[in-house]
C-alpha cells in the first residue's frame, strides 16, 4: 500500500511538472491580451504585470514558484480578471460542475447498471439485443452534437405537439426571474434543478454505453461460473442468484470503470458546459486557453489530473475490499 | 496491366519462397474464416455493412457529389441557400452545397480516424510490449509517464498540442489525435504480454537458447496481435470522435472538409434558426453511424480473436 501511495504522489508530482512546462512554452504573449493596447497606459502597467506574476524570473525559477505556490493553495490572481483569485474562481466553477457531473453520475450509474444487469441475465433476449445497439448508438455520438440536438428540441419547436415540453437550455437557473447573486430558496432551486435537466441528460446518455457494456459482460462472465450453478441447483430462484450470487461478484471491474470513467465525464462536461451556457470548469478551462490565462489553466489541469489519479487509488482501495482475490501489490 | 508491374513477375518467378507463400495462403484462409464468423454474428454484420457503405462513400464521394467543393477556391453559390432540388441540404455560410460537402468530409473523416487510430497503436503497441517484456525499472518508469498521460484531461492536452503547432492541417490533426491516444492501448498490451511471458512455450523457448528478439518476433508478437487488431478498430471509432469534437472547438484542419468543421460552421452559423436543419443533423448522423460501424466490427473482431471473452 505504501508503494501505491508513493505513486500517487509520484505521479501527481509529473502531471504538475507536465503541465507547468506544456502551459508556460506555449506559444503566444500573454502580456498582449492583458495590457490594453492603449497609448494611453504606459508602461508601468504592464511593469506591475511582470513583476507580480513573475514574467521576468527564469522557466526554472518560475517553476520553483509555481511548485511551491501549487502545494501551498497561494494560487494567486488571474490574468484576466485581476482582481479575483484563482482559487476562489475555481472553487466557485467547481460547485456547478460537481452539481453537473454529479446528477449525471448519478443516473448513469443507476439507469447503466440496471440496464446491463437485466440485459445480462436474459442474455440474447429482445432487451439484450436492442439495449446494447442503443448504446452503442449512443456511444457514437459526439457529446456536443448531441447537446446541440437537444437543445434545438426543447427549445423552439412543438413538432405540432402541444403537450411538447420546453426546457431552459442555458445558465444556472433563471437569472432574468431571479436576479442578483444566488440565494437559497425554494423558487430558485427549483430553477436550478429545471436547468440541470438537459446538461446532466445529455452527459449521462453519452456516458450509459460504457457502464452498461461493461456491467453486462461482467456479469456474463460471472453467470458461467461453477458457483451460480450450485446457487441455482439449491433451488434459488433467478432474482435471489441474481442479487446474492452474481452482483457482488460482477462488481469489481464496475469500481474500476467508474474511476476511470472519471476523466471521461471531466472531458465530456467541457461540451456540453459550452454548449448549454453553463459556466462550470470546463467553460472556464476554454475560455482559460483562448485568453492564455495560465494561472487559472495551470491549476485546472492539476486539480483534474488529481483527482483522475486520486479517484483511481480509492478504487484501488475499495477493491481490495470488497475483493478479497485481489492482493496488495 | 500485369506486365506494367515490375514486382508481378518476380513474385511469379519465386521471390517469395515456398514458405512465405505457405504463411501467405494460411494466413488468407484464416482471414476468410474470421469474416465469415463476424458476418454470423448479427452485431458484427450490421458493423461491416455500415462500413462498407462509408467506404464507398469515402472513395467515391467526392466523384458522386453533386458539385465541387474547392476549399481554395471558395464556395460557388450564396450563402444560406434553402433547401430545394438543386442543393438537397441548402449551402453554408461558406457558399458551398452542404450535401456535396457531407460527401465530401467522408474521406477526410475516415482518413484521419484510421491514420491517427493506427499511430496510436503502434506506439502504443511498442511501448506496451517493451514495458512488459523488459520489467524492472524501466517499466515502472514507463507505467508512471504513462499513468500521468492518462489522468490529464485529454481534452486539454490535445487543445494545447494544437496550440503549439498553430494552425493545423490534416496531418497535423492526425498526429495530434494519434501522439495523445496511446496511453491506452499500451496499459492493454503490457497487460497482456506480462500474461503471455509467463506461459511454458516462452520458458520452453528460453530454454532452447531462443534470444528476446525471437521470443517476442516468434512467440509474443503473434499472441497479442489479435488484442492490438480488435483495440486498433475500436481506437478508429474514438478518433474519429476527437476530430469531431477538435475541429467543432476551432481546431480545424486547414484545406479540407470533414464533419466537424461542418458541425463548426453550423453551430456558428445558428443553422437550424435559419432553416438549414440538414447541415447540423446530417454530419452529426454520418458521424454517429461511422463510429457505430467501426466499433460493432471492433467488439466482433475482440470477440472471435480473443478467445478467453468467447462464449462458454
Amino acid at each position: 500500500m505504501a508503494k501505491r501511495l508513493v505513486n500517487v504522489v509520484l505521479t501527481i508530482f509529473g502531471i504538475m511538472t507536465i503541465n507547468f512546462f506544456l502551459i508556460n512554452l506555449m506559444p503566444g504573449d500573454p502580456l498582449l491580451n492583458m495590457v490594453p493596447r492603449d497609448p494611453k497606459f504606459d508602461d508601468s502597467l504592464k511593469w506591475d504585470m511582470v513583476e507580480k506574476f513573475h514574467f521576468n524570473a527564469s522557466l526554472p525559477e518560475r517553476y520553483v514558484i509555481y511548485l511551491k505556490n501549487t502545494v501551498t493553495l497561494d494560487w494567486g490572481s488571474s490574468y484576466m480578471q485581476k482582481e479575483s483569485l484563482v482559487l476562489d474562481i475555481i472553487i466557485n466553477d467547481m460547485r456547478w460542475t460537481l452539481l453537473l457531473v454529479g446528477t449525471s453520475t448519478v443516473f448513469t450509474l443507476l439507469i447503466g447498471m440496471g440496464m446491463g444487469a437485466y440485459a445480462a441475465y436474459r442474455r440474447g433476449g429482445a432487451f439484450d439485443l436492442s439495449s446494447t445497439g442503443v448504446s452503442l448508438f449512443f456511444y457514437g455520438m459526439p457529446i456536443f452534437w448531441f447537446a446541440i440536438i437537444l437543445q434545438i428540441a426543447f427549445s423552439a419547436p412543438t413538432f405540432g405537439m402541444e403537450w411538447w415540453p420546453q426546457l431552459p437550455t442555458g445558465g444556472y437557473y433563471d437569472v432574468v426571474r431571479y436576479p442578483g447573486a444566488f440565494q437559497w430558496n425554494l423558487s430558485v432551486v427549483l430553477s436550478v434543478l429545471e436547468h440541470l435537466i438537459l446538461p446532466s441528460l445529455t452527459l449521462s446518455i453519452g456516458s450509459l454505453a460504457g457502464v452498461s457494456l461493461v456491467m453486462r459482460s461482467s456479469l456474463i462472465d460471472v453467470m458461467t461460473e461453477d458457483y451460480i450453478t450450485t446457487a441455482r441447483a439449491k433451488g434459488l430462484t433467478d432474482y435471489q442468484v441474481l442479487r446474492h450470487h452474481a452482483l457482488p461478484n460482477g462488481m469489481p471491474p464496475m469500481v474500476a470503470l467508474i474511476a476511470m470513467s472519471i476523466a471521461f465525464v471531466i472531458g465530456g462536461a467541457y461540451q456540453v458546459e459550452l454548449i448549454f451556457n453553463y459556466p462550470g470548469i470546463g467553460y472556464r478551462t476554454l475560455n482559460a486557453i483562448y485568453d492564455l490565462d495560465m494561472p487559472i489553466l495551470q491549476f485546472i489541469i492539476v486539480i483534474g489530473g488529481a483527482a483522475v489519479v486520486v479517484a483511481n487509488f480509492l478504487a484501488d482501495i475499495v477493491l481490495l475490499y470488497i475483493d478479497p482475490r485481489i492482493k496488495i501489490a | 496491366m500485369t506486365s506494367q508491374n515490375p514486382i508481378t513477375p518476380a513474385v511469379r518467378n519465386g521471390i517469395l519462397s515456398e514458405v512465405t507463400r505457405e504463411k501467405l495462403r494460411l494466413f488468407r484462409k484464416r482471414n476468410v474464416k474470421v469474416m465469415k464468423q463476424i458476418m454470423k454474428n448479427p452485431m458484427g454484420a450490421l458493423g461491416i455493412t455500415i462500413l462498407v457503405v462509408f467506404a464507398f462513400i469515402a472513395v467515391f464521394g467526392p466523384t458522386i457529389a453533386p458539385y465541387k467543393v474547392d476549399v481554395v477556391a471558395g464556395g460557388q453559390f450564396d450563402k444560406y441557400l434553402p433547401q430545394s432540388s438543386e442543393h438537397w441540404m441548402g449551402t453554408d455560410v461558406l457558399g458551398y452545397d452542404i450535401f456535396s460537402q457531407l460527401l465530401y468530409g467522408a474521406r477526410t473523416s475516415v482518413i484521419v480516424g484510421i491514420f491517427a487510430a493506427v499511430i496510436a497503436s503502434f506506439l502504443g503497441a511498442s511501448v506496451g510490449l517493451y514495458s512488459g517484456y523488459v520489467g524492472g525499472w524501466q517499466d515502472e518508469v514507463i507505467m508512471r509517464i504513462n499513468d500521468i498521460v492518462l489522468s490529464i484531461p485529454w481534452l486539454v492536452l490535445m487543445i494545447i498540442i494544437a496550440a503549439f503547432l498553430g494552425e493545423v492541417n490534416m496531418v497535423g490533426l492526425i498526429l495530434i489525435i494519434g501522439l495523445t491516444g496511446w496511453s491506452g492501448t499500451a496499459r492493454l498490451v503490457r497487460a497482456q504480454v506480462l500474461s503471455i511471458r509467463e506461459r511454458q512455450f516462452i520458458e520452453r523457448a528460453k530454454a532452447i537458447g531462443a534470444n528476446d528478439l525471437h521470443i517476442i518476433k516468434a512467440h509474443i508478437l503473434p499472441n497479442a496481435f489479435p488484442l492490438v487488431f480488435a483495440n486498433t478498430i475500436l481506437t478508429v471509432a474514438i478518433s474519429i470522435l476527437s476530430e469531431a469534437t477538435l475541429s467543432f472547438l476551432g481546431m480545424r484542419p486547414v484545406g479540407v472538409v470533414t464533419w466537424g468543421t461542418m458541425l463548426s460552421y453550423a453551430w456558428g452559423s445558428s443553422a437550424f434558426l435559419i432553416g438549414l436543419h440538414w447541415w447540423i443533423v446530417a454530419p452529426g448522423l454520418c458521424i454517429v453511424f461511422v463510429v457505430l460501424g467501426f466499433t460493432l466490427f471492433g467488439y466482433a473482431l475482440d470477440d472471435i480473436l480473443n478467445p478467453k471473452l468467447r462464449k462458454r
